[in-house]
């Protein structure tokens, strides 16, 4: 900085004087800024091909050197992807149920407070106060859990999972009947017996979709196909396709203490709502079941968004502790790096000897081992990228795998750490050869 | 080049009673015992003495290389027992142009990138054109682009010498530079430090070799770490020095 020393006797004079002077450096900096940088970026760029010289000279040793690094980062790559497939395939199933939807469970609280409650009591005239109060519900439908076995011809499956509900229930879980039709608002008032089935109980039974229109037996009950529902996959590795639907009203008469503990699944007007809409169910339940305040509720709320927050939650934390523990293994690589750094310098005691005798300064020796550090623990970083998009492209190539993609601020933050490593692991050796002695370098044996 | 004739003269190099001590375990070595000395601009100086008289440790302390346990060494000028690490480098790699016996080139690297060296340091403008005018100067323009194991001694130490030269240094310094050379090629070597000093270099050589020392304007013995004789040589005779022979 230059700046007026001497104050002169006007203050003006001084003022003009310091403000000249200010102009004249600002005018002066992106000369220098120019300058400098390209000075220094020429003798970076000659570090960097240097090192690049280094490392091809000593070919052998240096894959040995950077292997710990292209270890690292290879398995790095390679966790932090499949846990990524594996998430963002569980991530899309849950969006595909759609975020705004909420379950209602009657559930006794745990504890004294739980069995001093008694029994609980959840029926469909809850269903429709909450459909009827709650304006931040936009669709709303009971939801009947069971089992059931079934009989089609000669064919007997048991265990297939019976869901007794209404037409509502398509349109919140998006899932529609795809041959035939879903029943409609008559049947559930009327208590028809009949069913849409899933694609698996189709293919349990060694049916066609003929079966449409024809009659099974539901524990016994005769009920008619009236659809064909759409496929939907397996979640949870369990499959949603082995499933069998009926109206709510014929499932109370088939099993009529189910009538007395009947959950919801309802939607929200939006996502936001979600929140709302919880808090007004809340309500409406409490005052219906008489909960003083104080009192836990006796039903749960199972949210969409929340299970695919909690999902999220465990996905992160599942990513940052593999990624945390492979990463140690970076260090490892490090210390290898720094290992045959010290032993680069020691052998080049006479080359640091002679480039201090003709001019070099401590900075400079400085920066041409640290740059050497860092290229080589940078080119093990890119090969371990390089050979962990190879792992996740073949893994991706087996038919049951789901798709691994290489996330790209996976392969950002290897380079950044394995040029990091290179710095902090290069330091040291760097350093070694940048305060050795001129006179005692060239002497060097 | 330097200018001869305008600086012609003054003092270039001014030692003080120098000393050098060594210490190997609990033995000490006395390598230099008070060297005081000058060294004019344009001086063709050649350093004899015995084997261990303390030739190399004066030449290493005179490039900066090493320093002395006491006395002054001023360099144009400059106390430089003051300076700063990075002050010294400075010299090293603009006012001083070390050759060494051993040549000592970078291996793997063409003799153009290895005089290229300390103008890089230097942060000069046109390295190239410098550097191949610098070994243009000793006459291995054509051999720019080989590497050092594909020369012979006699190249490298040319190569070492354009090195010195590139940043056309106030003095080179030459530690035996003819000690790994047979006779004629020593003879080639000293006949370019010949023409160097004709335009104005001034250099220090230390050498065994009486015919090479003739060559100097100048010879000053050392024996064991002191200055037996110092004498300047006419040109045109060159007669066997006296050698004053002192104890400590
Ligand atoms: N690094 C050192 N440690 C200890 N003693 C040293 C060291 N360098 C030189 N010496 C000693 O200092 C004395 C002078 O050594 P120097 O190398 O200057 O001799 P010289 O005149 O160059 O000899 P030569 O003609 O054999 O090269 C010698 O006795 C030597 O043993
Ligand atoms: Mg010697």
């Amino acid at each position: 900085m230059t700046t007026a020393t001497s104050i002169p006797n006007s203050p003006t004079a001084a003022g003009g004087e310091r403000a000249r002077s200010t102009l004249l450096h600002i005018a002066a900096w992106p000369w220098r800024a120019i300058n400098w940088f390209g000075g220094s970026v020429e003798r970076h760029w000659k570090n960097i091909t240097a090192a690049f010289v280094q490392v091809w000279a000593n070919k052998t040793r240096s894959v040995l050197t950077a292997l710990g690094i292209i270890i690292a980062v290879t398995s790095t790559i390679t966790v932090v992807s499949f846990v990524q497939g594996f998430g963002n395939y569980v991530t899309d199933m849950l969006r595909g149920f759609g975020t705004n939807m909420v379950f209602v469970i009657p559930s006794m609280p745990s504890g004294v407070q739980g069995r001093m409650m008694g029994r609980v009591v959840m029926d469909i005239d809850d269903v429709r106060a909450v459909g009827a109060q709650c304006d931040k519900v936009r669709r709303i439908t009971p939801l009947m859990f069971s089992n059931v076995t079934i009989e089609y011809g000669h064919e007997k499956i048991t265990d297939v999972n019976l869901r007794g509900t209404t037409e509502q229930f398509q349109t919140i879980r998006s899932f529609y009947a795809d041959e035939g039709r879903f029943f409609g608002p008559m049947d559930v008032d009327s208590g028809a017996y009949v069913c849409a089935l899933g694609r698996d109980v189709l293919k349990d039974l060694e049916a066609d979709e003929s079966i449409v229109g024809d009659f099974i037996y539901l524990n016994e009950h005769r009920f008619k196909v009236l659809g064909l529902l759409e496929k939907k996959g397996a979640a949870f590795d369990e499959s949603q396709d082995r499933i069998v639907l009926i109206p709510h009203t014929t499932g109370v008469k088939m099993f009529p203490f189910l009538s007395r503990f009947l959950p919801m699944v309802l939607e929200a007007t939006s996502e936001e709502d979600v929140e709302e809409a919880s808090l007004q169910l809340t309500k409406v339940l409490r005052t219906r079941h008489n909960i003083q305040p104080g009192q836990p509720n006796d039903f749960r709320i199972l949210r969409q968004d929340e299970i695919l927050r909690d999902f999220q939650k465990v996905q992160m934390v599942a990513t940052s502790v593999l990624a945390g523990i492979v990463g140690i293994s970076l260090i490892v690589g490090g210390v290898g790096i720094m290992n045959i750094m010290l032993v680069s310098v020691t052998e080049r005691t006479r080359e640091i000897g002679l480039r201090k005798s003709i001019g070099g300064r401590r900075r400079d020796i400085m920066a041409q081992f640290l740059t050497e550090a860092i290229v080589l623990s940078t080119l093990g970083g890119v090969v371990g990228i390089l050979l962990g998009y190879g792992i996740c492209a073949v893994a991706s190539l087996h038919p049951s795998m789901v798709e691994v993609k290489v996330p790209i601020w996976v392969v950002a933050m290897a380079l950044g750490f394995s040029a990091g490593v290179g710095i902090v692991f290069g330091i040291i050796p760097a350093f070694k050869a940048a305060i050795l002695h001129p006179i005692d370098a060239l002497r060097h044996e | 080049m330097i200018a001869s004739n305008e600086s012609k003269g003054s003092s270039l190099i001014e030692l003080v009673d120098l000393t050098k001590i060594y210490r190997v375990g609990t033995e000490i070595v006395n390598a230099l015992r008070g060297v005081s000395l000058t060294i004019r601009e344009n001086e063709y100086v050649a350093i004899m003495g015995p084997s261990g008289s303390g030739k190399s440790t004066m030449m290493n302390i005179l490039g900066c290389l090493d320093v002395p346990t006491s006395g002054k060494y001023v360099l144009r000028g400059q106390d430089v027992s003051t300076l700063s690490q990075s002050r010294l480098a400075r010299i090293r790699g603009r006012q001083i142009g070390f050759v060494f016996q051993t040549f000592e080139l970078l291996p793997r690297t063409t003799a153009l990138k290895n005089v290229e060296l300390p103008l890089m340091y230097a942060q000069v403008s046109r390295k190239k054109q410098r550097a191949m005018a610098a070994l243009k100067r000793v006459g291995l323009e054509d051999r720019a682009t080989h590497r050092p194991n594909q020369l012979s001694g006699g190249q490298k130490q040319r190569v070492a010498i354009a090195r010195a030269l590139a940043q056309t240094p106030d003095i080179i310094l030459a530690d035996e530079p003819t000690g790994n050379l047979d006779s004629k090629t020593g003879e080639e070597i000293m006949a370019i430090f010949d023409s160097l000093h004709a335009e104005g270099q001034t250099i220090i050589v230390v050498t065994h070799e009486e015919e090479i020392a003739a060559r100097c304007r100048r010879v000053i013995r050392l024996h064991d770490g002191m200055i037996a004789s110092d004498e300047t040589i006419s040109p045109v005779s060159a007669p066997a020095p006296r050698e004053r022979v002192t104890t400590p």
